[in-house]
């Protein structure tokens, strides 16, 4: 696993700005269509993640981009009363298939929050509770996890000194990048963000969107931001979605520069939303 | 037309704002002069009016808080007063005599018994009740499908409210009998010569016993450790818990790892009053518990715990015997203290180390 995902990275080589290849998808929505009790709130999905391709979600607050974030790994499962139906693939896992194990769901689907949300624990604890959740390693090799995931997290040389300091006493901006450090720790395969850096100041944004680049080339990632500017600086794709409809899908550049539909330039341009 | 129309009220606004302002200032001096006659009288009175009203709700609040620290000191000086002669007869022993003989002459009295009965049916009791009681707190609130929620929450609460001499009887006549003929039995058969749990549970089975309180006991004070609980699981944030199963955690494993440790200081705060509420319970502990003041190793065996004891005894008390009585209240009063200020503590320290 490991192994492959450096080679597609030196593959990869350095992202482009524009005309990036079509990748193969990860994440394949067929029809899909996502219901709160009565409430018809996903209309109709049809898109594709591409693998190792940073796809943003765009749309007025209500519009259901982070409902559709939730499908990705199944979280709504926890509450009762909403349901999905249609196709969801991952690669050739069927998402919505009431038998899969959603534990290993969310092992190959990782989600960042809105909100900082470090366990009550320490800093070390934090990432290695989730590497255990799954592996038994020795303790030095457990070290070695944790450094490696916080070094993906950018975060090492910030807490390399008080790994046992409570995950708490960082900042909002360094629980965040905890937060993504966990999410990596456990190797998945897609990382969803769920507006990962709203709660954040300007120069914490800019460390995660930066630290978003970089996982790219390792991960599938799918962004959910209330900030064009962000989506434009970190996606390759970019979806508009508003109330329940995904109304355009196309490259991050076309989306912003000469969109296709009359709502997405309304949107883009601030005149609603 | 349009430019008559425009210029003809061009006077007017002039007219008008002198007008007014004529108006204006006559009736302003009218005014003042009113409240110039009026005002200080009107005032000082509604003033003086509000004033008796505060101070008699200052003064009347006052006396409220001041009367529960009164209650508390009357109760403790009358408490001492009234254990006096036992205190001077007996002294620091009372505490390490096991012998109860207030008919001997002279009586001896010794609190061990009660001491031992009280500190045991309550551990026994938390030891039950804590891990039946926050499991039923995450069934509720992590597991259960929404339409047994309610029956089951209903059914703890009344829990709570069932009167404990209801508690007693029942104990008494179904649980007692039960656990004498067919539990007990059964334990003592299973330890039979095993070195330490063959003296815990040693027989012969008892209707009356320790273990028997204790587990009325667990059941009376289940609801509390339950609804609060509840109350403090309800306050994880949901995104933690979401965060929590995001990277893969099953229910066990989030309640485990990110909700119990989240909510210990409210958790623990529970139970303590759990422990406050058991240690100090008496009618159904009276009923079934034997109130025997030897002291036996095997928890099978009857006993008796201080409020027990008390209300067992205190009818047909007097002299040093009742004297007695009262300093093994006093005492009661005394443990409950400590463990109340231990969970106070307690919850202080950890506090202090969740804010670091």
């Amino acid at each position: 696993m490991n192994d492959l995902s450096v080679s597609v990275s030196a593959a990869n080589g350095p992202v482009p700005q524009v005309a990036l290849p079509d990748a193969p998808p990860k994440v394949t929505a067929r029809g899909l269509n996502f219901y709160y009790g009565e409430h018809h709130a996903l209309k109709n999905i049809n898109l594709a993640l591409g693998t190792n391709r940073v796809t943003a979600f765009i749309g007025p607050s209500g519009c259901g981009k982070s409902t559709l974030l939730r499908i990705f790994n199944r979280m709504y499962d926890l509450y009762p009363g909403q349901k999905a139906t249609g196709q969801l693939m991952l690669d050739q896992t069927n998402i919505l298939d009431p038998k899969l194990d959603l534990n290993l769901l969310r092992a190959r689907v990782g989600m960042v929050f809105q909100k900082p949300t470090p366990f009550p624990m320490t800093i070390y604890e934090n990432i290695a509770f989730g590497i255990r959740l799954y592996e038994k390693i020795s303790k030095s090799e457990m070290d070695g996890r944790v450094e490696k995931a916080l070094r993906g997290g950018a975060l090492w040389n910030e807490v390399k000194d008080k790994l046992n300091a409570s995950g708490l006493s960082l900042s909002g901006g360094q629980q965040q990048r905890l937060c993504i450090a966990r999410t990596v720790a456990v190797r998945p395969e897609v990382i969803l963000f769920d507006e990962p850096c709203s709660a954040l100041d300007p120069i914490s944004t800019a460390k995660i969107e930066e630290l978003i680049t970089e996982l790219a080339e390792d991960y599938t990632i799918a962004i959910v931001t209330h900030n064009m500017q962000q989506a434009a600086r970190v996606s390759d794709k970019t979806a508009f979605m508003y109330l329940g409809d995904l109304v355009e899908f196309d490259d991050t550049n076309k989306i912003f520069t000469s969109p296709s539909d009359r709502r997405t330039q309304d949107y883009i341009t601030g005149r609603f939303g | 037309m349009v430019q008559e129309s425009g210029a003809k009220p061009a006077p007017d606004p002039g007219q008008l704002g002198y007008t007014v302002q004529g108006i204006g200032v006559a009736d302003m001096a009218v005014q003042s002069d009113v409240m110039e006659a009026a005002g200080p009288y009107d005032r000082a009175k509604a003033l003086s009016a509000f004033k008796l009203g505060d101070v008699t709700f200052y003064w009347l609040t006052r006396a409220c808080a001041i009367s529960v620290l009164l209650i508390l000191g009357g109760i403790i000086l009358s408490l001492i007063v009234g254990a006096w002669p036992a205190i001077r007869e007996y002294g620091f022993s009372f505490l390490f005599t096991s012998r109860w003989a207030p008919s001997a002459d002279p009586p001896v009295l010794g609190a061990l018994g009660p001491i031992y009965g009280t500190l045991i049916t309550s551990v026994i009791a938390m030891m039950i009740a804590i891990p039946v009681g926050i499991g039923i707190a995450i069934f509720l609130t992590e597991i259960c499908p929404i339409w047994l929620r309610r029956p089951i929450g209903l059914a703890v609460e009344l829990l709570a409210g069932i009167p404990s001499i209801i508690y007693g009887m029942w104990g008494f006549f179904v649980l007692g009998p039960f656990l004498a003929n067919s539990f007990q039995p059964f334990m003592i058969s299973i330890f039979d010569g095993v070195p330490v749990l063959g003296t815990i549970f040693a027989g012969p089975p008892s209707y009356l016993s320790l273990f028997n309180a204790s587990l009325i006991l667990a059941i009376m004070v289940l609801p509390f450790i339950t609804s609060i609980s509840v109350d403090v699981f309800k306050t994880v944030p949901p995104v933690l818990k979401e965060a929590a199963y995001g990277v893969g955690c099953t229910t066990w494993e989030v309640v485990r790892n990110v909700v119990i440790p989240y909510t210990r200081v409210g958790v623990i705060g529970g139970v303590m009053l759990a422990l406050g509420r058991a240690l100090g319970e008496t009618m159904a502990v009276t009923f079934i518990i034997g109130n025997s003041f030897k002291i036996s190793s095997s928890i099978f065996a009857p006993g008796t715990t201080i409020s027990a004891a008390i209300a067992s005894e205190f009818a047909e008390s007097d002299g040093l015997h009742q004297s007695g009585l009262i300093l093994l209240g006093l005492l009661l009063f005394v443990l409950t203290f400590f463990v109340l200020s231990a969970a106070r503590l307690m919850l202080m320290r950890l506090e202090k180390k969740a804010g670091n």
